[in-house]
């Protein structure tokens, strides 16, 4: 068990003591106005010593500008940073802070992170590939990579209210959030002012890539409490998981051959 | 002047979309491109794609915009020197590491959607690396694109018609989720148009298509240097109308002389020729409920388009037509055509392969001829009339 190498998103400030207690050390924050799918979320001013700030949004003009202005009197208790537009690189490249690129659905092969790290210092792999592809990329980048090991993922992201649309549609009352099925696929779906997120559903558990060796392993809480993630942790959860692509390699269509 | 750019999905409707006015086309071949479900260009499709346009002095865009896995970098490198070789204008990618491999073959790089670039210093990160162009997220309203155009003066390219996707481009795998089949290598299975059940009334996330015929003025002014057509899945006659719709609004801005009227009539063939509703998204306004579908599918398609020309019989002045749908005797239709004013034609004799006169042209595909005094061009169509110009 690696759990000191395990970055965590936290759903409250009162789950870091329980968190502390399964050895659990590293915290990301998600950042109030610049997460999506996330109900929890905290100012700076909140981060506890050696925190990450954790940002998930894709940001306009007014998100840059404002981004920038926090990070101009950042308290120096601030571990790292991780983000997913790369337009958070420029506004972070003289921060003497960790920083951690986590550009969800890329970062798929080992030359695309390569170049990344040119930029940053660790960058979250993909969920969307193989165990093999990924044990094949942190051994050929001898561990700098983090992993993504439990949590639900984050498999859709629209820049538009779904929730709020369709229950305005229909005449419902609001309710954030909603799970919905087609054949047997299910998602969990919340949205903020910042847009609509799809969980899929069931939980993905990677926690068997904790063998790595690989610099962090990073778990999204959201939605879980501390007693799911250590029931899981342990081996001992009742909530449905599954691994996610590590067994089943994605497919598409090519047609011909470069040669034809 | 202001690029029109249109889609391809082959060597037949690269030609339609250069003929009928588009000043550049992106298409895909077989390899690395993100609609890795149609025919797309074979690497002569794509030389030929290249002399063609060249021959015209217009451009083409290749894709190379899918997110790869290590598999599919082993024939990256030949197919960025193959495409270096035959001289296409520039190619459309999102992975870095095409990006990088591209520039360093001094190959012109756009910057793809699929990157999801919504603020400026996301520009600069890419225009450090030597991007030179950038297709802007769909979700970008007005302000942003103007202060990124300030901050960067970037050349901009922006979509104006044709689908949504509801996710922000690059951010959605319901698809791998759904089908297994990956939507950002090209598999996408379009699961933002199905319908889910919910603890409530059926749960559906698809939205109208896009349609910014009101706003391409101002679009113009604010700095966009590239307006971007969606659909290279669409046919021949759908890229034939829009691209022909979009170069005479286009035309008639810089020319000063686009009455109101005419823009009203362009809009309708724009609706009429889509099979979803077609209005503005994030340029002017937060897209809400009336820019979304809340019950299944709602897709009207129709028979306007009844064929397209193959030649003209100059002895006989017969044009010489292929049926794409049902016409008669009576019916009045409209040419359009890459190089003529679309103008009425009212049907009054049909003759087919064995020189019969028919009543009716039943059969797709059937070669009939059809009486006109002069000649029409090769890839004129004739399309049912719905709409008055004036």
């Amino acid at each position: 068990m690696k759990n000191k190498d395990i970055i965590i998103t936290i759903n409250s400030l009162n789950d870091i003591e329980k968190l502390e207690k399964l050895g659990i050390k590293k915290y990301a924050y998600p950042l109030k106005e610049f997460c999506v799918g996330i109900p929890n979320t905290f100012l700076i001013s909140e981060i506890k010593n050696d925190g990450y700030i954790y940002l998930n949004r894709i940001l306009d003009n007014d998100g840059i500008d404002k981004l920038r202005s926090l990070l101009k009197d950042l308290p120096l208790n601030i571990r790292g940073i991780i983000f997913d537009d790369l337009g958070i690189i420029e506004l972070v490249k003289d921060l003497k802070i960790e920083k951690i690129l986590y550009l969800s659905h890329f970062n798929t092969n080992l030359e695309s992170i390569k170049i990344y790290l040119n930029y940053v210092d660790n960058v979250i792999i993909s969920t969307d590939i193989t165990e093999e592809e990924t044990k094949y990329i942190n051994n050929a980048l001898n561990g700098k990579l983090t992993v993504f090991v439990l949590g639900y993922v984050m498999a859709m992201y629209s820049r538009r209210y779904l929730i709020d649309n369709y229950s305005k549609f229909h005449n419902l009352p609001y309710k954030n959030n909603l799970v919905i099925e087609n054949t047997n696929h299910k998602f969990l779906v919340y949205e903020n002012e910042f847009g609509t997120c799809f969980y899929h559903l069931p939980l993905y558990n990677g926690l068997k890539l904790l063998n790595l060796n690989a610099k962090n392993y990073f778990i999204n809480a959201v939605f879980l409490s501390v007693e799911d993630i250590k029931d899981l942790l342990e081996g001992t959860s009742n909530i449905e998981y599954d691994e996610g692509f590590l067994n089943t390699e994605t497919t598409f269509k090519l047609k011909g051959d470069i040669d034809d | 002047m202001t690029e029109l750019l249109a889609p391809a999905g082959d060597l037949e409707r690269l030609k339609i979309a250069l003929l009928y006015g588009a000043d550049a086309v992106y298409i895909g071949g077989t390899l690395y491109s993100l609609r890795a479900n149609v025919k797309n260009f074979t690497n002569d499709d794509l030389s030929n794609a290249c002399l063609f346009a060249h021959n015209l002095s217009k451009k083409v865009y290749v894709t190379v915009n899918m997110v790869f896995h290590n598999n599919d970098l082993k024939k990256l490198d030949d197919y960025l020197l193959f495409l270096k070789k035959i001289q296409v204008d520039a190619i459309i990618a999102s992975d870095i590491v095409v990006v990088k491999k591209a520039l360093e073959y001094k190959l012109n790089v756009i910057l793809s959607t699929q990157a999801s670039t919504l603020n400026y210093s996301a520009v600069k990160f890419w225009q450090n690396l030597g991007v030179n162009r950038f297709v802007l997220g769909r979700e970008v309203n007005r302000e942003d694109i103007k202060r990124i155009k300030k901050e960067t003066n970037a050349s901009l390219e922006c979509f104006i018609h044709g689908a949504m996707c509801t996710s922000i481009s690059g951010k959605c795998v319901l698809s791998n989720y759904c089908t297994n089949r990956d939507s950002n290598r090209g598999g996408c299975a379009q699961i933002c148009r199905w319908v889910f059940n919910c603890d409530g009334p059926d749960f559906t996330l698809m939205s109208k298509d896009l349609n910014m015929v009101d706003f391409i003025e101002d679009m113009m002014n604010i700095g966009v240097d590239s307006f971007k057509i969606e659909g290279r899945m669409r046919s021949i006659y759908y890229i034939a109308t829009v691209v022909k719709c979009y170069r005479k609004i286009i035309d008639g801005i810089q020319n000063k002389n686009l009455q109101e009227e005419e823009k009203e009539y362009y809009k309708k063939v724009l609706n009429r020729v889509a099979n979803r509703d077609t209005i503005p998204q994030f340029y002017h306004k937060f897209p809400g409920v009336s820019e979304s579908y809340f019950q299944d599918r709602m897709e009207v398609s129709n028979q306007d388009f009844l064929g397209i020309i193959k030649g003209y019989d100059k002895e006989n002045k017969l044009i010489i037509l292929e049926q794409r749908n049902y016409f008669k005797i009576g019916d009045v239709g409209e040419f359009i055509s890459p190089n003529m004013e679309t103008f009425t034609y009212t049907i009054s004799k049909i003759i087919d392969e064995n020189n019969e006169e028919i009543e009716v042209a039943r059969h797709p595909q059937m070669i009939v001829k059809l009486p006109y005094d002069t000649e029409v061009c090769e890839y004129a169509m004739l399309r049912l009339k719905v709409f008055d110009k004036n």
